[in-house]
């Protein structure tokens, strides 16, 4: 059986054997473990094989392209489903941790495998197409996870995401329309082939544009992020944790493959206006994270200023760039998913998550501070955490492209991250005040703790060899930049001699 | 019938943002399903212009089919449309449930999340 679809196959799989598992108990909870935990070890052995060989091709249905479906797993997209796997069983262990199989909603792990199951699929497909089907299955998982354990106020919030991914998705259906019209195939590497002749026409801009404002609505770029901040806090802190790792970052990864593997690369207009667009996302998002006065909100706008460095590194558009950008989701899935972990222990302790009610938590849980302070100052960019790297490397590239305003905006957003992240550590960590009560009594928060530390270990691990995971980014972006490279790989199985579909 | 179909779209395009716009949720659940048809009716107006040709059913005559392709698009796009629609059927229901109004606008009246804790 063909390993790139091995991503794939694994948490679908573990969520229909999930469905009909029945009740929680801890079986079923070991059971999904244990399949998370093979999902990582299948991720980073595609990392390792795909570092050094050209792409794995599996043509679905024995279909060759550019007829049939294909899958393509190559460095990025397996780096990308390495920190889907690592994220999502740090997650299912810290949900563990929070709450015993007698009160967990029998259907938050399936829809959690299933949601794993659409991003995975995002990663690995080779044809727009099907990364519509795949948005369709990551989105509807979402969805019903966003409304599983909401509260009637709760499920208010849900409403706007809702509404504006449906239309998100019937853009995205058009634009597939187009590019079908336009280029006679939906296959990624067919497309490249293809469109590269027609550079200078003006219906390839206008797809580009039509693209990115699906796209840009997935990851929360500017104008189109409001449906974000409001609907991850409603979320229980482990699936928060996921979703603000993954979901947006899926966004990035295919603005990353469409306008570097798929769209010719001489669209310069549209570069500009990306990375623009990444200017005012970054200032706009921290501008947000600061009026907000809880832990989660505050975390939830940092995502969109986040957001707005990677696809500055996107919209600036060389080779250096694009590895800035690997680097930086890769450091940020963890820090951001981790951080929102440790909001969750957080309010757990103060039974809150309000800032002007918490306070005491320095003085009586110093590990937890001492995860938090790790995380938020690798967030804001302090060196040698993890954050400062992915940073410094994207201000190097807007230095020489003399991009100074857009530099000026970076430092300016990192600055008020720091701020944003001082205000959280001041009021929840080292404020003291006599009325807020610190429950170290609830034996969970250490258990908690424990899980984010080890997400933390993998962080630092990031920022110390950050010379390292810059080897392995820089090889992405390579690969991700290289059109003909990818078109051989895919053209050159053919449905004859290859390994049959499962 | 490309012209006619192009005008088509625009006009359900249009419906669809108004009804979208509106406050009634009855109108926001008309408007996503018009919005939806409307998309495939853009991928449908992509296989090319149909005059002179055959739906494409196999066994059928030898004369030139339209291109297939859009059409086993479109087939997914509507399955996948029926799902998501139907999760905003019960979610509106939900909403009215808990809420006791079918209003957009009362239901997010008072919107202000820093209150939330």
């Amino acid at each position: 059986m063909n390993l790139a679809i091995q991503p794939v196959l694994l948490p679908l799989l573990t969520a229909v054997a999930l469905l009909f598992w029945g009740r929680p108990s801890p079986g079923r909870r070991a059971f999904t473990a244990i399949s998370a935990g093979a999902q990582l070890v299948v991720a980073g052995f595609l990392i390792h094989l795909t570092y050094t060989q050209p792409p794995l091709v599996m043509p679905m249905g024995n279909w060759a392209a550019p007829y049939g479906i294909v899958v393509v797993a190559d460095l990025l997209a397996a780096i990308m489903l390495g920190l889907s796997s690592f994220t999502a069983l740090a997650t299912i262990l810290y949900g563990y941790c929070e709450a015993s199989p007698r009160i967990e909603h029998p259907l938050r792990l399936p829809l959690v495998q299933f949601l794993v199951t659409g991003i995975n699929l995002a990663f690995l497909t080779g044809d727009l197409f099907n990364l519509f089907v795949a948005f369709e299955v990551m989105l509807i998982a979402s969805y019903a996870l966003l409304t599983l354990e909401a509260d009637n106020w709760d499920v208010k919030q849900a409403f706007p995401y809702l509404a504006i991914n449906l239309v998100g998705s019937t853009l995205f259906l058009c634009g597939a329309g187009f590019a079908y019209r336009l280029f006679g195939t939906l296959n990624f590497a067919d497309i490249a082939l293809r469109a590269r002749a027609m550079s200078d026409d003006p219906r390839v801009t206008a797809l580009a544009l039509l693209l990115l404002v699906v796209f840009g609505l997935k990851a929360g770029v500017f104008p189109l992020y409001c449906w974000l901040p409001n609907s991850y806090p409603i979320l229980p802190a482990p699936v928060a944790g996921l979703y603000s790792g993954m979901l947006t970052k899926v966004g990035v990864y295919v603005l990353l493959r469409v306008l570097g593997t798929v769209l010719p690369h001489d669209l310069a207009g549209v570069h500009t206006l990306l990375a623009w667009l990444a200017g005012a996302t970054m200032i706009f998002g921290v501008l947000g994270a600061i009026s907000r006065n809880f832990i989660r909100g505050i975390l939830s706008y940092h995502i969109l200023s986040q957001i707005g460095f990677m696809v500055l590194a996107i919209g600036l558009f060389t080779p250096f760039a694009f590895a800035a950008c690997i680097f930086y989701i890769i450091h940020h899935i963890i820090v951001k998913s981790s951080l929102f972990l440790v909001g969750g222990t957080a309010a757990l302790l103060n039974r809150t998550d309000n800032l002007d009610r918490m306070g005491n938590l320095w003085r009586q849980t110093p590990l937890l501070g001492v995860l938090f302070l790790l995380q938020a100052l690798s967030l804001a960019g302090l060196p040698p955490l993890s954050g400062f790297w992915g940073k410094y490397a994207i201000l190097v590239v807007g230095l020489e492209q003399r991009e100074f305003v857009l530099v000026g905006l970076a430092i300016l957003a990192s600055i008020l991250t720091l701020f944003s992240m001082l205000k959280i550590w001041n009021a929840a960590f080292w404020g003291s005040s006599e009325e807020c009560e610190v429950c170290v009594w609830d034996w969970r928060w250490l258990r908690m703790s424990r899980v984010v530390a080890g997400m933390v270990a993998v962080s630092l691990a990031i920022g110390l060899g950050a010379e390292g995971v810059f080897r392995v980014a820089n090889r992405a972006a390579v690969q991700v930049l290289d059109q003909e490279a990818y078109a051989r790989a895919v053209f050159s199985v053919t449905a004859k001699g290859t390994p049959a579909g499962p | 019938m490309q012209i006619e179909t192009a005008l088509l779209i625009g006009v359900l395009f249009a419906c669809a943002t108004y009804l979208i716009l509106q406050n009634s949720f009855v109108k926001i659940l008309f408007g996503f399903i018009v919005l939806s048809n409307a998309a495939n009716l853009v991928l449908l107006s992509m296989s090319g212009a149909p005059d002179g040709r055959e739906a494409p059913i196999a066994g059928q005559g030898a004369g030139p089919m339209v291109d297939p392709l859009p059409q086993a698009l479109i087939l997914t796009a509507i399955v996948i449309g029926f799902g998501v629609t139907a999760y905003l059927v019960v979610l509106l229901y939900r909403l009215f449930l808990d809420q006791k109004t079918t209003n957009a606008a009362e239901l997010y009246a008072d919107q202000d999340t820093s209150e939330h804790t």
